[in-house]
């Protein structure tokens, strides 16, 4: 499989990491534009949540975009899929999928050490967010029963190309939010008694360096596969 | 090929030589004495006498008769109007002293009396060391012959035996559970003396509020009653009609921490009070003023007109000055400034001296002095000679003050040969075992575990020249030659351990020479070696340290929710395949619920955080933690063992019911108190029982265990031991702490499934693999359920109450082994339960049959070596940062308890490994 510019899918994975990217810058101009960041940790007052939400929105629609040119090659299985995407059942099954996700997030972040009897709106804004950056770009895309078989299958059958490489790229987004979350509780200890290091502000920070990150590294691989076609191809 | 052969002995003998390294490093870097280094007889000691050719003459004492009342652990905001209203309305001035670190008694007595800093090691000595100083204030006022009287703590007469003409100490100053008897006796001895008049200084020195503070704390109720006690003690000098002419100082040795601890850093333990009255006081300033502690020496030698002790780097405390004559004062800020200044050349040579600002200001401030001198003699004095005094006075306080940082800075001195030579045995020891175990299959192809004769040799020899070359060039220096000769052994075990391992690594290095790549022969999972690396370097970072309970929470937590979600995913994945991508919905939620213990348990793990706050309902929580423990010990032991163990659970709450601290029948006290050591004695019977009913396993001939096979004669044995150690330690844990001795059991056994499950999930089943997981998941437990007790990096935080559950004197052996026990109770615990698990489990629980060889033999071949690995590179690692950290600021208040911490741990490890080591060795030859 050679990978181009020209070619759909190097295209559609270049959109798709500058589009987590131009999420991740636009979270961070506005946070610069706040300046103080102790609203970062509330639900109503910070508007990070909202645009990871249509950051990843827009990253299935990218995915739906490049996904229509292979509408007629479809088998049975995939065109199943696709036409239950729209009922109810699919979208109950979202909702609850990514509620459930919410809560498990918020359970790990009380077992590492959040609060237990209080920051109860910090612990539900970081569990949102990491839910937004790991569990809902691939239940948008694939539903709620689709996403739980992704998780835990090694290849079904239903996912298109299209779907696989924007799935490839999710992974990454997923793995270095985690990361990043996680390493961003480094700065609670530190005695420098600066008001960022308050909970959760380094981990809502270190979510989004984290998925920045791991979008670099996934565009680097990108790159490098196309650069390494180009050289051969010039070699001959 | 898999080697299966014991590595007992090894382990052994590389812990041996670790905690070796560890003590000669410790004796590099905290040297016992700092007078050592510096030769003290060429600081002239005597009083001057001429400035500039002007004749002086040193003042008479300026009070007929000095208290020191010193209340132990009288932290700065506890006299106040309400507490302590005598002492609080009366007195002179109150002022705030700033103690150094250590604050234990030993070493801010000497403080007090010589006027210099004190070694950080000296808390170690203040348990049971009886050094004698050889100058302070109190050889001074032998020497001029003045009656010195003392009352107190009998630390005062090991450090001075000799001095007082009399005395009545305590006679076990440590046995915290005295409150008032022997502060009452020191009254008495107070009111005797106060009849008299012929002492001149009389010292009196309280233990009761220390002694409360350490078993109930410093909210105590008996606080409040305690000061009262001593502001009574106060009115009875200050009404007292013999003394026309006193000077009475009260104040604390140490502060208190918010526990009731002391030996740390926090201000609250660093700072005191200090409040003086006279009679001809005038009330003068309010507002804190603060000084240091080594302030007092200084002062009071001139007060009571005698030479300032050699040692002494104090300043003089103005406020106590003001009773004395303006010419006078004056001669007692020459006097010290001369001495600061004297040490000075001593210390940084005469040319530093006299090229420094503070030289300058001491020329000036002489010049003054002696105009002064001059003018009062021709006349007397006027306008002009007032501005010279406050000059020369300011001029001589700068000098003093300025000498006084510089010479504490100074004061720390390293000796660079033995901390070489510690840090070279522990790094070669830790990374011998290190190499020796990754590479366990490799061992006779790396040549690690076998003796050479050549190479020993070639060490010795090595080491007899370093040894020589050292001795030569002064980089190490011994008081004896049979020291010199002894440290022969340890440098030559350095290079023969060195060469070991440096051949070890350019065989790893340099595969080439062989025909393949050495493999490393232990799995190293990605996740754990990360935790264990992070947890390593976070000990570089002080705040890391004072905090350090909050990585080990974080890590700890994080490791187990990771091996949960990836077995959990590995299993729903494995039977989502299987049943082809249907019913994933009941897949996912019956394994869910089949890990549901595991969530439980972390969810119990966050709650432990909090377990200090849970005092309300401790009765309730010690009902239940008694029983959880007991149903724990049931599930292993036979019918009469448990019975046994039961009855001394049982005995455990009577005696908590008898102290009050639990719900219990209302006993009148003087029952109570009568009532106590039989339940005492019952508990040990009963433990006593545990253990012989355990023990009769071990006896050859016994009809009910000899169709035992012999490798559970040794299971059986160290259950038992394992059992009656939870025991005795649950009568020593604080009440709300028991429940944690259940909970450990819980969780380690909670993880070890997890940990198989985990292993057997895997494409690639391989048995150390689990093994690593355990010991690991192991380590970062037992470090957790260490941090949840209470215990911290600070050394105010050991509880000593425990070491005198049931004793009526200082035993300094039974004192040491409850408090070990009780502090280091979870890690023991913790190893000993892995061992036993080790040798009990079996696989076939999960499905793996064909083992070859058994699981269990991995005990003393794998596990064993392992955990003393883990052990000791961290602790290396550590030694090596102090080394860099020397110069830090924290040096001594947050990394120096944290490296006697871990040497300690590191110790009781050694001690916990060999019992059972002999143990392998009695009984496992029969296997």
């Amino acid at each position: 499989m050679v990978s181009r510019f020209d070619q759909q899918k190097t295209k559609h994975q270049l959109f798709h990491v500058s589009l987590s990217l131009a999420t991740i810058l636009i979270c961070m101009t506005y946070m610069q534009y706040r300046r103080n960041w102790a609203h970062l940790g509330s639900f109503w007052d910070s508007l990070v949540v909202p645009i990871v939400f249509l950051g990843e929105l827009l990253k299935v629609v990218l995915a739906r975009f490049y996904g229509r040119v292979e509408d007629g090659v479809l088998t049975v299985k995939q065109r199943q899929k696709k036409a239950a995407y729209f009922t109810p059942r699919e979208l109950l099954g979202g909702f609850t999928l990514q509620f459930l996700c919410t809560l498990l997030y918020a359970f790990i972040c009380i077992i590492l050490g959040a609060p237990v009897l209080g920051n109860y709106e910090q612990t539900f804004v970081l569990a949102l967010l990491m839910t937004l950056l790991t569990v809902s770009p691939t239940v948008f895309l694939l539903g709620g029963g689709g996403a739980l078989q992704v998780c835990f299958c090694e290849k079904p059958d239903f996912v298109t190309k299209c779907e696989d490489t924007a799935l490839n790229l999710f992974k990454y987004n997923a793995l270095g939010g985690i990361l990043g979350a996680w390493a961003g509780s480094v700065v609670a200890p530190l005695d420098w008694g600066r008001d960022w290091q308050a909970y959760p502000i380094p981990n809502v920070i270190g979510a989004l360096l984290g998925s920045a990150l791991g979008n670099i590294y996934a565009c680097t691989h990108v790159l490098y596969a196309t650069a390494r076609v180009y050289m051969t191809k010039k070699r001959t | 090929m898999e080697q299966h052969k014991s590595r007992l002995v090894y382990t052994i003998g590389m812990l041996t030589l670790f905690l070796c390294g560890a003590i000669l490093f410790l004796i590099g870097f905290f040297p016992a004495s700092y007078s050592f280094a510096e030769d003290q007889s060429t600081v002239p000691d005597d009083q001057p006498t001429t400035l500039h050719g002007v004749k002086l003459t040193p003042p008479p004492p300026a009070y007929d008769s000095f208290i020191l009342f010193l209340i132990d652990a009288l932290r700065e905001d506890f006299p106040d109007a309400t507490s302590m209203p005598v002492a609080y309305s009366r007195a002179c001035e109150k002022l705030t002293l700033h103690v150094d670190i250590p604050t234990v008694t030993m070493p801010r007595l000497k403080s007090i009396t010589t006027g210099t800093l004190s070694n950080f090691i000296d808390i170690v000595l203040n348990v049971g060391h009886s050094e004698q100083l050889q100058d302070s204030l109190l050889h001074r006022l032998n020497q001029r012959n003045k009656v010195a009287t003392f009352a107190g703590d009998h630390t005062w007469l090991r450090l001075f035996p000799s001095k007082f003409t009399r005395h009545a100490e305590n006679q076990d100053s440590f046995y915290v559970n005295d409150f008032y008897e022997g502060d009452r006796n020191v009254t008495k001895t107070m009111e005797s003396e106060l009849e008299q008049s012929d002492w001149s200084l009389l010292i009196l020195h309280y233990l009761g509020l220390d002694h409360i503070g350490h078993v109930e704390g410093n909210a105590s109720p008996r606080v409040p009653l305690k000061l009262k006690e001593m502001d009574e003690a106060v009115q009875k000098i200050l009404d007292h009609k013999n003394f026309p002419n006193y000077f009475l100082m009260m104040t604390g040795d140490h502060g208190m921490a918010d526990g009731g601890g002391h030996g740390g850093n926090t201000p609250a333990e660093t700072l005191v009070p200090l409040y003086l009255y006279s009679n001809n006081c005038s009330k003068a300033t309010s507002g804190t003023k603060r000084y240091n502690q080594i302030d007092l020496a200084p002062t009071l030698s001139v007060l009571m007109s005698v030479e300032i002790p050699t040692l002494s780097i104090g300043c003089l405390i103005p406020e106590m000055l003001q009773s004395l004559s303006l010419e006078h004062q004056l001669y007692a800020y020459f006097y010290n400034a001369h001495h600061l200044l004297n040490k000075a050349r001593v210390k940084f040579g005469h040319d530093r001296v006299h090229r420094s600002d503070y030289y300058t200001w001491y020329q000036n401030a002489t010049l003054l002095h002696k105009k002064l001198l001059d003018t009062s003699k021709d006349s007397g004095g006027g306008g002009a000679s007032h501005v010279y005094q406050v000059q020369a006075k300011l001029n001589y306080m700068r000098v003093a003050r300025e000498i006084s940082g510089l010479l504490s800075e100074s004061l720390v001195k390293f000796d660079y040969g033995f901390i070489t030579l510690g840090l070279a045995l522990t790094t070669a020891a830790s990374l011998h075992i290190v190499i020796s175990v990754l590479y366990l299959d490799l061992t006779e192809q790396l040549q690690l575990d076998s003796l050479k004769a050549g190479q020993l040799l070639v060490s010795v020899v090595a080491a007899v020249l370093l040894n020589v070359s050292s001795h030569a060039l002064d980089i190490i220096l011994t008081s004896s030659l049979l020291q010199s000769i002894l440290l022969i052994v340890p440098i030559a075990i350095a290079v023969y351990l060195s060469i070991d391992v440096a051949q070890a690594l350019l065989r790893i290095a340099l595969p080439p020479l062989y025909t393949r790549r050495l493999k490393i022969s232990i799995p190293l999972p990605i996740p754990l070696l990360a935790c264990f690396v992070i947890r390593t370097l976070t000990l570089g970072s002080s705040s890391f340290i004072e905090f350090e309970y909050k990585t080990w929470y974080y890590l700890g937590n994080t490791l187990i929710l990771l091996t949960a979600f990836r077995t959990l995913r590995r299993r729903i994945t494995k039977t989502n395949v299987e049943l082809d991508g249907r019913h994933l919905y009941t897949i996912a939620s019956t394994c869910l619920w089949q890990m549901r213990k595991v969530f439980v348990m972390l969810m119990l793990l966050t709650l432990m955080r909090y377990i200090h706050r849970l005092q309300a309902i401790r009765s309730t929580i010690m009902i239940f933690s008694l029983l959880l423990l007991w149903a724990r010990l049931h599930r292993h032991s036979q019918l009469p063992q448990s019975v046994a163990s039961g009855a001394a659970l049982c005995m455990v709450y009577c005696f908590r019911g008898l102290n009050g601290q639990v719900h219990f029948f209302d006993v009148p006290p003087y029952i109570a108190a009568k009532l106590m050591v039989p339940t005492l004695v019952v508990f040990w019977c009963c433990l006593a029982l545990v253990l012989v009913l355990g023990y009769r396993a071990a006896l050859p001939q016994t009809q009910s265990f000899g169709d035992l096979p012999p490798k559970s004669v040794l299971l059986q044995l160290l259950q038992t031991n394992l059992t009656s150690s939870l025991l005795l330690v649950a009568l020593l844990q604080k009440v709300q702490n028991i429940l944690l001795l259940p909970m450990l059991l819980v969780a380690l056994q909670q993880t070890y499934k997890l940990c198989d499950v985990f292993g057997t999930s895997a494409r690639k089943f391989s048995v150390r693999l689990v093994h690593v997981y355990k010991i690991i998941m192991t380590i970062f437990l037992a470090r957790m359920f260490f941090f949840f007790q209470g215990n911290s990096n600070s050394l105010s935080t050991i509880d000593l109450t425990p070491g005198y559950i049931g004793q009526t004197s200082y035993n300094p052996v039974i004192v040491g082994l409850f408090v070990t026990l009780n502090t280091f109770s979870a890690e023991i615990h913790a190893f000993l339960y892995l061992v036993v698990h080790t040798l009990r489990s079996d696989l076939r629980s999960v499905g793996i049959m064909q083992l070859q060889p058994p699981y269990s033999i991995a005990a003393d071949s794998l596990i064993a070596p392992l955990y003393a690995a883990l052990i000791m590179l961290p602790a290396a690692f550590y030694l090596c940062l102090m080394v860099g950290f020397r110069y830090h600021l924290f040096i001594y208040s947050v990394f120096s308890p944290k490296v006697l911490y871990d040497c300690y741990t590191v110790l009781v490890f050694y001690l916990v490994f060999l019992v059972t080591s002999l143990y392998f060795k009695l009984f496992k030859h029969d296997a």
